[in-house]
C-alpha cells in the first residue's frame, strides 16, 4: 500500500503546551514542572502563563530523550536533563569535528 | 517465526532475580544508547534489549514466556505458539505502550499482541497511537524541498483479534525550509484509532546527513572559505558555491584567518531564514619553486613582520 502525503512545516515548527505534551506522551504537569526547574525552555517572548508558552522542535526531541533516560535508568529529572545537555553538546561538537576533519583531509591530500 | 531468547539478549541466567535483570538492562541501555553508542547497530540492538526487558521485567509476561522455554523452545528455533499457551495468564500491560511496541519483533506481537488488542477493547473509543520516526535529509533538500519514501510498520488487528504488523509506504513531500532537529507532524498517519476515533499522528524528526563542506547549526550554515594571503590582505571579490547556487562575496581588506563573513538570510529558508557564515581560512601558496621562494624571501625582508609580537620577550 503506497500513498502520497504533503508535509507542512511552518505551523508545526512551534508547539504549544498541549501539542508538546500530546506528541511526547507526557502530561502538561510533567512539562510545566521541568520548565519551572529550568530543565526545559520555552520561547523567551512568551509570558509566565503556561497556556501562552511556545516551544520549538528542539524541545520536542529533548523531551523524548529525557523521558527515555528517566524511564530506563529510573533517575531523577535533573540527572536526565544533564545527560540530555551532554548529548546535545556532543552533537554540536561532532558536527564541528566532522567539518574540521574533512577539511584537514582535503588539505593533506593536496599535492 | 524465530523463537527469541530474551535471557540471552540481556545476558542473564534463566533464574536471574528481578534486580539482576534490571541491572543487566541498565548496563545495556548505557552501552547501546542510540545517541552516544559507538556500536554500529546500536539502535536495533536497543530495540531488542527493550523488548527483552519489557517481557522479563513484567512478572506475568515472564512467567508466560518461561513456560514456553520449558516446552523446549530455544533461541533461533522455529516457533509457532502452542494453542492455549497463555491460558491462565492475565497480562496487565505494565511497562510498555503500544507506540513502543511498534518497534518490537513479530515474535513479541505473536505472544503478547492479543493483549494489545484486549487493551483496546477495555479502553473503548481510544485515539490511535502516535508513532515516531527519524528522517535523514541532505542539506540541499532544505533549500529545494524533496520527496522521501518511508516504509512503516503498523500494528493492526487481524480477524483472530491478534495484532499483526502490516507494512505500508508513504511518500512524504517535504517543502523547502525544513531544518535539523525539526519535527514534522503528519496528522492521522500514526496508529489506527478504535472504532470512530481518530488515528494517531506520525512525528518525523529531521536529521541531516553530515556534509563535508557545510556545518549546520539550527538554521544557520557555516562554510570554511579558503582564501589566498593577498585576497585577505588586499580585499577581493570571490565566487562561493552555496547550497542554493553561487554568490559573489566581497572579502574586506586586512581580513585575518578565522574572520566570519555573514550572509544574512542565506541560511536555511523560512519565515525568518537562517544566516550563512563564511569562515575565512588563509591558505599559503607552497614554496616549492625558486620563484615562490624568492617571493617569500623578499616579503620576509621588506615587511618586518613578527607574528609572535604578542608573545613579548
Amino acid at each position: 500500500m503506497t500513498h502520497d502525503i504533503d508535509a507542512s512545516l511552518p505551523e508545526y515548527t512551534q508547539f504549544n503546551l498541549d501539542q508538546l505534551a500530546q506528541g511526547c506522551q507526557v502530561s502538561r504537569e510533567w512539562i510545566i514542572e521541568r520548565v519551572q526547574s529550568g530543565l526545559l525552555w520555552h520561547d523567551e517572548t512568551s509570558s509566565a502563563d503556561p497556556a501562552s508558552w511556545s516551544f520549538d522542535s528542539r524541545s520536542f526531541v529533548r523531551i523524548r530523550r529525557i523521558v527515555t533516560i528517566e524511564r530506563d535508568f529510573e533517575c531523577n529529572a535533573e540527572l536526565a536533563s544533564l545527560v540530555a545537555d551532554m548529548i546535545e553538546e556532543i552533537e554540536t561538537l561532532r558536527a564541528k569535528l566532522h567539518v574540521a576533519d574533512s577539511h584537514a583531509h582535503r588539505k593533506n591530500s593536496e599535492p | 517465526m524465530e523463537f527469541k531468547d530474551y535471557y540471552q539478549t540481556l545476558g542473564v541466567a534463566r533464574d536471574a532475580t528481578a534486580d539482576e535483570i534490571k541491572k543487566a538492562f541498565r548496563r545495556l541501555a548505557r552501552k547501546y544508547h542510540p545517541d552516544v553508542s559507538k556500536e554500529a547497530d546500536a539502535e536495533s540492538k536497543m530495540k531488542e534489549v527493550n523488548e527483552a526487558y519489557t517481557v522479563l521485567s513484567d512478572p506475568e509476561k515472564r512467567a508466560a514466556y518461561d513456560q514456553l522455554g520449558q516446552r523446549g523452545f530455544q533461541g533461533g528455533s522455529e516457533f509457532t505458539p502452542p494453542p492455549g499457551w497463555d491460558a491462565n495468564f492475565e497480562f496487565s500491560g505494565r511497562g510498555y505502550n503500544g507506540a513502543q511496541s511498534a518497534d518490537f519483533s513479530d515474535f513479541f506481537a505473536e505472544l503478547f499482541g492479543r493483549q494489545m488488542g484486549g487493551e483496546r477493547h477495555s479502553h473503548q473509543r481510544m485515539r490511535g497511537e502516535d508513532h515516531h520516526a527519524k528522517i535523514m535529509l541532505d542539506l540541499e533538500d532544505s533549500y529545494h524541498g524533496t520527496t522521501r519514501s518511508l516504509t512503516l510498520r503498523m500494528p493492526k488487528l487481524d480477524n483472530r483479534g491478534q495484532v499483526v504488523f502490516a507494512e505500508h509506504t508513504l511518500n512524504v513531500r517535504i517543502p523547502k525550509g525544513v531544518h535539523a532537529g525539526q519535527v514534522i507532524r503528519l496528522a492521522g498517519q500514526g496508529g489506527p484509532g478504535h472504532t470512530a476515533e481518530a488515528a494517531g499522528d506520525l512525528y518525523l524528526e529531521v536529521q541531516f546527513k553530515p556534509h563535508a563542506r557545510y556545518r549546520i547549526d539550527n538554521k544557520d550554515i557555516y562554510i570554511t572559505l579558503p582564501v589566498a594571503p593577498w585576497e585577505a590582505a588586499l580585499g577581493a571579490t570571490v565566487q562561493v558555491p552555496i547550497p542554493d547556487g553561487a554568490v559573489d562575496v566581497r572579502i574586506p581588506e586586512n581580513s585575518h584567518g578565522g574572520r566570519k563573513l555573514r550572509l544574512k538570510g542565506r541560511g536555511i529558508p523560512s519565515a525568518t531564514p537562517g544566516d550563512l557564515y563564511l569562515v575565512l581560512e588563509i591558505v599559503l601558496p607552497p614554496a616549492t619553486t625558486s620563484k615562490a621562494r624568492e617571493f617569500y624571501q623578499s616579503m620576509a625582508q621588506e615587511l618586518a613582520f613578527n607574528p609572535r609580537q604578542h608573545f613579548g620577550g
